[in-house]
Formats: C-alpha cells, structure tokens, sequence
C-alpha cells in the first residue's frame, strides 16, 4: 500500500505550469515596481532632507557688497551659517556646462550659501526674510531656499508612486482573473469528478476548499520564485550602477533595505491568498449552477 | 431488494436521479426519507445524499485514484482520517473479490472489477439505501451474475434497501421479488415473474 493518498484534485502538468508561469511573472512585475516606487521615494525623501535648509544667495555687485551681505546674512535670526563662496568653488559648480577650463575672465556671480536652523527650516519663511533684510540694506540680491525644488521632486515622485500603484493594482487583476479563469476551467473538465463528489455527499465548501489548497500552493510557490527574481534583478540593478558609480538622481537607487525585504516576503503571501480568494469566489459561483 | 424495469426512454434513469438527488422537480414533489427534496437548500442536500449510496452503469470512478481510494472516497468526504477506516476498506475489497488489486486504477481494471469497485464505494459508509442504475448493463452475464449475488447478501447481511433499474429480465427472474414497472409516466408494481424455466438450487 502507498502510504498517502493521491490528492482528489489531479494535478494537470501542462495547464499548472502556464499558470504557474503566468503568476510567478506578474508577482515579478508586481515586487519590482514596488521596489521601484519605494526607492524612488527614499530617493527623494534623501534629496530633500539634503536641500532643506539650505539657501543660496546670489548677490549682484562688488566683494564689498557680498561681504556685507554675508554680514546680514549672519545677523538674520534662525541662521546658523552663512559664507561667500571662493571663485573656485563657483567654478566648480559651473564645471559640468563649461567643462574643466572656466576662462578667468568670465563674470561669475557672487554666491552666499547659508543655512537654515532645522526648526526654521521647517517652518519655511526663512527665505523671505533674507530677502527682507538684504533688501532693507539696498543690496541687489536673489535668495533661493530650493523650496521650489523640493515641491517638484515631490511632485515628480509622488505621480510615480502613483504609476507603480496602478501598475501593482493592474497586475494584481490581471492575476486574480487568470486565476479564476484557469479554475473554472479545471471545474468544467472535472464536472464528472466535481458531480461525483456533490453525490458523494461532498458539501460545496469540501469541493471549494480542494481548489483553493490548491490554487493557494501554486500563488506562493509561483510568488516565491517572482519575488526571487524581482530581488534578482534589483541587486543586479543595484550593482550595475554602484559599478558604473555615478550618481544616479532620484530614480532607482535600489537599496534592498527593510522595507524592500517586507515587499519581497509580502508579495508571495499577497499571491498566494488573492489565488486561493479567486479559486473560492469562481468555484461558490459555478457549483451554485449545479446540482 | 427491488427492481425497476420498462422500456428505454421511460425515465427510469430520470425517477432515479431524482431519487439520489442528482435532479430535482421542477413541479410536484419527491420525498426523500421524509423529507420534501425541492424545498432543501443546497446545503441540505449533502447529509441527505450521504445515506444513499449510488451505483451507476458506466461506474464513474475516478481515474486517477487507486481502487482503494476510490472505495474510501465517501469516507474522505466526511473527513474521516485514512487511519479510521483503513482495515474496513480493505475488507470491503477483499468482500468484492478485489483484495489484490487494491493499488491498481480504474485504467488497469475490467468492467466487471470497475463495477464491484463502484458497488464497494456505494457501501462503504453503510448507506439507508443503495440506488443501482444499470448496474449490469456494461458487464458480461457470468459477472452480471455475480454482481447480482453481491446484492443479494448486500441486502440481507446490512439489511440494505436497494433499489435496482434494469432491463435485464434474467436478473429479475433470478430475484424472485416484486417489480416495480414504469411505462408511459406511470409505475405499476407487478408480482414477481414466474420463472419458466428451472432454476438450479444455488
């Protein structure tokens, strides 16, 4: 005698590794672009802790004018520091248009970079009243406290934050109508086996539950295995540009942190119980046709 | 024991589907054990058809499953664990003349084994009543005979009610009990036939 019992459910190879394909591919697409939009959000949250606080001022006149102004600068409440940056430094900024040659005699503008204290920082409005003050000494200048900026990363991550949730939202329908799909038609070809069963005396829920074991193993296995790959490929992203070194703005700074480990363990199970949901809910609303 | 016997196309089958609910009235009423069969919802049709037990002409065993799990199916279904019932299945096998082919599946069995694995399915949880439709209409007449004498002591060893369709009248002769008639919606028992011929004593 073998020593377990064959399952009710024949296994059927060729349609089982379809689907199999088919969910391990979305739950790879799917973990990705989570991956994607998390890391384009920490990105960005990154780049604008960096920027908050900072303030530039562009000051139009003489050195005496810019070390007056730095003077101001220094005296205006919630500033924590502020000095005139050196011709070089400037130079340094305006290297990647012009090149490494900065002709000497090109006019470069008098900047001051100051920063905000944190508190103040947050509070916004420190910009503001540099210009107040700086304007109030009669001194030309432009202050630039990147808010500006920092609302259009957010703005820039927020919309993409919102493509991978629908693009995530798409493939997880996608997923769930394959899967009801391939269960109802294991349903029609085992009708024979499925009617049997109901004359047995098998309640609908029996019948239901052999289908979501099931369809439940498969959404975690193929999960599993997609969730892999989507790993796969973010480190293999993630090691491209650490090779290449360069500094990758914003986008996909894959960093395979915590986050990224709970989005990669999560997705399996997310497959595995939407599977198991789909095979419910299609084989409850085909047996109530039957007898 | 009793048989059900008329023409082709009389609805024999139909009268016996609607006896182990694989079919419910449209109009009128089918009681079953008491009980009106069209006003149960679909839950309640599952205890009700665990006290019948069905045998059907083309066997319908499933044919991915051993012999033996095909007999412990409706023991499955209850959600009996395989330990409990084991020892009976096997017995039960062994009963119907199969006790070495409990590993084989329905493909590598004739249709006289196919049909007294189905009658061992149709026992196995000691039904109230046991429903045979054709029983012996894909079998050849020396297993029909031996079927035959399976039900025999089917009904009086567990004192089972069954109730057999057939057309084949050499098995109802050999019964010797009443027979139910249908013809032209209408069933009519008549006394047992007399036998013309004599019967050896078994």
């Amino acid at each position: 005698m073998k020593p377990s019992l064959s399952p009710l459910l024949p296994k059927e190879d060729a349609r089982e590794a379809a689907l199999f394909f088919v969910v391990c591919a979305l739950c790879f697409l799917a973990a990705l672009s989570g991956l994607v939009a998390r890391s384009a959000y920490s990105a960005a949250d990154e780049w604008t802790d960096r920027v908050t606080g900072q303030i530039t001022i562009r000051v139009r006149g003489d050195d005496a004018a810019t070390a007056r102004a730095v003077a101001i600068v220094k005296a205006t409440p919630d500033i924590i520091s502020a000095r005139a940056l050196e011709r070089a430094e400037s130079e340094e900024l305006l290297r990647p248009w012009l090149g490494a040659a900065v002709p000497a005699d090109l006019p470069l503008p008098h900047l001051i970079a100051a920063e905000a204290s944190p508190s103040a920082a947050k509070a916004g409005g420190a910009g503001q009243r540099l210009s107040a003050a700086l304007k109030a000494a009669s001194i030309d200048a432009t202050v630039d406290d990147h808010i500006v900026w920092s609302k259009d990363v957010k703005r820039a991550t927020d919309s993409a934050g919102l493509v991978a949730l629908v693009a995530v939202g798409l493939l997880g329908a996608t997923g769930l109508a394959v899967i009801a799909f391939a269960t109802h038609a294991t349903l029609l070809a085992r009708r024979d086996m499925v009617e049997l069963l109901h004359l047995t005396g098998a309640k609908d829920t029996f019948i239901s539950g052999l289908f979501e074991r099931r369809f439940l193993m498969l959404g975690v296995q193929a999960g599993a295995l997609g969730a892999l790959l989507a790993f796969g490929a973010a480190a293999f992203i993630l090691f491209v540009v650490k090779q290449a070194d360069q500094q990758v703005w914003l986008l996909p700074q894959l960093s395979l942190s915590l986050a990224d480990g709970l989005i990669l363990g999560v997705s399996p199970l997310v497959a595995g119980i939407a599977s198991m949901l789909a095979a419910k809910v299609t084989v409850m609303r085909s047996l109530s046709d039957m007898v | 024991m009793t048989f059900l016997t008329g023409p082709s196309g009389a609805g024999k089958s139909t009268l016996l589907k609607l006896a182990y609910l694989a079919l419910r009235p449209t109009a009128g009423r089918v009681s079953m054990f008491g009980v009106d069969t069209s006003r149960l919802s679909r839950k309640e049709l599952a205890p009700l058809r665990r006290r019948i037990g069905v045998i059907f002409q083309e066997f319908r065993l499933l044919d991915h499953l051993t012999a033996y799990e095909n007999v412990a199916l409706p023991l499955r279904v209850l959600g009996q664990h395989e330990k409990t019932y084991r020892d009976d299945v096997i017995e039960l096998l062994k009963w119907v003349g199969l006790g070495d082919r409990l590993d084989a599946r329905p493909a590598t069995l004739s249709g006289g084994e196919k049909q007294r694995v189905a009658i061992a399915r149709a026992v196995v949880v000691k039904p109230d009543l046991i429903i045979a439709d054709e029983p012996t209409g894909n079998v050849d007449e020396e297993m029909g005979d031996r079927l035959f004498r399976l039900f025999r002591e089917l009904n009086k060893r567990l004192n089972t009610t069954l109730l057999i369709a057939t057309h084949d009248l050499a098995l109802v002769r050999k019964a010797k009990t009443d027979v139910l008639r249908l013809a032209d919606g209408m069933v009519v028992r008549v006394p047992a036939p007399v036998d013309a011929s004599p019967v050896a004593p078994a």
